[in-house]
């Protein structure tokens, strides 16, 4: 399978199962999580019964987050994973919540400082593409259900390697691509009908589901992603499936 | 251990027994007080059979963190089949059945046997939880007929174990009583070593007996 980011033309890429200019695909992005944000995390739970918890738990024990480690979360949502990682790198580490979207990234810093998880947190707004930070400064770099939403992966992934420290690592938590074609059968049944209908009936917004699901089916599959991690200067890259395929997580070393 | 069983069923599993036993210890203040004295243990569980690698770590809030990945080496490492933990697990005499099982142990056992002792002598309160959610009355009332049940199950447990052991020594007579299992390997053990004495007196013959050809 091919890098299913890449248009045919290099001005355009996908947005969802839609051929869009590249100078657009931020701000459709930025609409469907501006109108999800409110109910991201109810949504997350009753889309996966839970289970998005079991995926996160495995890549944050995956990190091997150490006292005094500095973790940069990308699209960090809601902060699920960073309110983990602020208790791992204890008052001497820092976690950085980053997020492109203002919308989401309130919700997190909100939520954040209801769970208590302050003094080694910082909340960042900032492009993955283009992350602000300098070479070599952080020890590990997490990014869940976020690649596929960036319009310039490649771009995305040479940025982390760029300010993760020699021997620091990438994890990367997205949708995949199912191993077995029976449970892809199921799995498309559920994506196309029953997500879009979820959304409609909690969130009132069935195409911001619509464009999850179809997100999903445009992002690189887990050969195709470690080939990129290994092309953006990772070394010892490998993946773990979870669920059947449904998401992988990949791990990269930066030598 | 991710390359042959699902990560969300393995993490799934292990969330489920973590929140048990720290549950267990939230009721059992002196026991979650002596699990925080061996904080940053590393217990590595390597089954064989079903093949899985569980890692249990002591924190320093004597709350136990059970994960399939860790990097860095164990304190111990207790390798075996599911069968010969679970025998671990319930011992009354966790060194003896430490060195009479199959289980492979490599690095220090002083606290895999500081843990097992731990595990076997929790009581959890567990009319607390009960009270805080049902009120004093029902909860109370709740605990005692749960402790009741529980009690029933421990005695019916004791005595079914003790009668099955009566019915296949005495009634049965399919196994022989200990004492006299005893004797009997003492013997075999015995007979094994007058033959390997013999063997080499023999050997010291034939070679006394080639050297005067």
């Amino acid at each position: 399978m091919k890098n299913n980011d890449a248009a045919d033309d290099p001005g355009t890429t996908h947005f969802g199962f839609q051929t869009v200019d590249r100078d657009q695909k931020e701000s459709l992005v930025r609409g469907v999580f501006d109108s999800v944000a409110s109910r991201y995390d109810l949504m997350n739970d009753l889309m996966s019964a839970g289970i998005h918890r079991l995926w996160k738990r495995f890549t944050i024990e995956l990190s091997s987050v150490r006292p005094g480690q500095t973790v940069l979360d990308i699209a960090g949502g809601t902060g699920d994973l960073a309110a983990k990682f602020s208790k791992l790198v204890g008052p001497d580490g820092r976690v950085i919540l980053a997020d492109i979207n203002d919308s989401m990234l309130r919700v997190g810093r909100d939520r954040l400082i209801d769970l208590g998880a302050v003094g080694n947190l910082q909340t960042v707004q900032c492009d993955a593409q283009e992350l602000p930070f300098p070479d070599d400064s952080v020890d590990c770099i997490t990014i869940a259900f976020g690649l596929r939403n960036v319009t310039d992966k490649d771009r995305a992934l040479q940025s982390m390697e760029r300010i993760l420290k020699p021997g620091g690592r990438l994890l990367v938590l997205e949708f995949s691509k199912p191993v077995s074609p029976l449970l892809e059968k199921v799995y498309d049944a559920y994506s196309f009908r029953v997500l879009p209908l979820m959304g409609q009936l909690v969130a009132n917004d069935p195409d911001s589901y619509r464009y999850l699901a179809e997100s999903i089916r445009k992002h690189p599959d887990q050969e195709t992603l470690q080939e990129m991690m290994e092309d953006a200067g990772f070394v010892s890259c490998e993946y773990h499936n979870m669920t059947g395929g449904i998401v992988a997580v990949h791990k990269g070393i930066k030598a | 251990m991710t390359g042959r069983h699902d990560p969300t069923v393995v993490t799934a599993v292990l969330v489920a027994a973590e929140a048990a036993i720290n549950r267990g210890l939230e009721l059992d203040p002196t026991s979650a007080r002596d699990l925080a004295d061996m904080a940053g243990t590393v217990l590595a569980i390597d089954c064989l059979s079903p093949e899985i690698e569980v890692f249990a770590i002591v924190e320093e809030t004597g709350r136990l963190h059970l994960t399939p990945y860790w990097e860095a080496p164990a304190d111990v490492r207790v390798r075996g089949e599911l069968t010969d933990f679970l025998a671990l697990a319930t011992a009354e005499d966790p060194a003896a059945t430490l060195i009479n099982s199959d289980l492979e142990i490599l690095g220090n056992t002083s606290p895999l046997l500081a843990l097992q002792a731990l595990v076997s002598r929790m009581q959890p309160d567990w009319e607390a939880p009960l009270v805080d959610a049902l009120g004093d009355v029902a909860g109370h009332q709740l605990a005692n007929l749960l402790r009741g049940i529980f009690r029933w199950g421990q005695a019916s447990s004791k005595s079914l174990r003790r009668q099955l052991s009566e019915f296949i020594l005495e009634e049965g007579q399919l196994s022989p009583p200990a004492a006299e299992l005893e004797h009997f390997f003492e013997q075999v053990t015995a007979l094994g070593l007058r033959v390997d004495r013999l063997e080499s007196r023999l050997q010291r013959l034939a070679r006394r007996l080639a050297a005067q050809r």
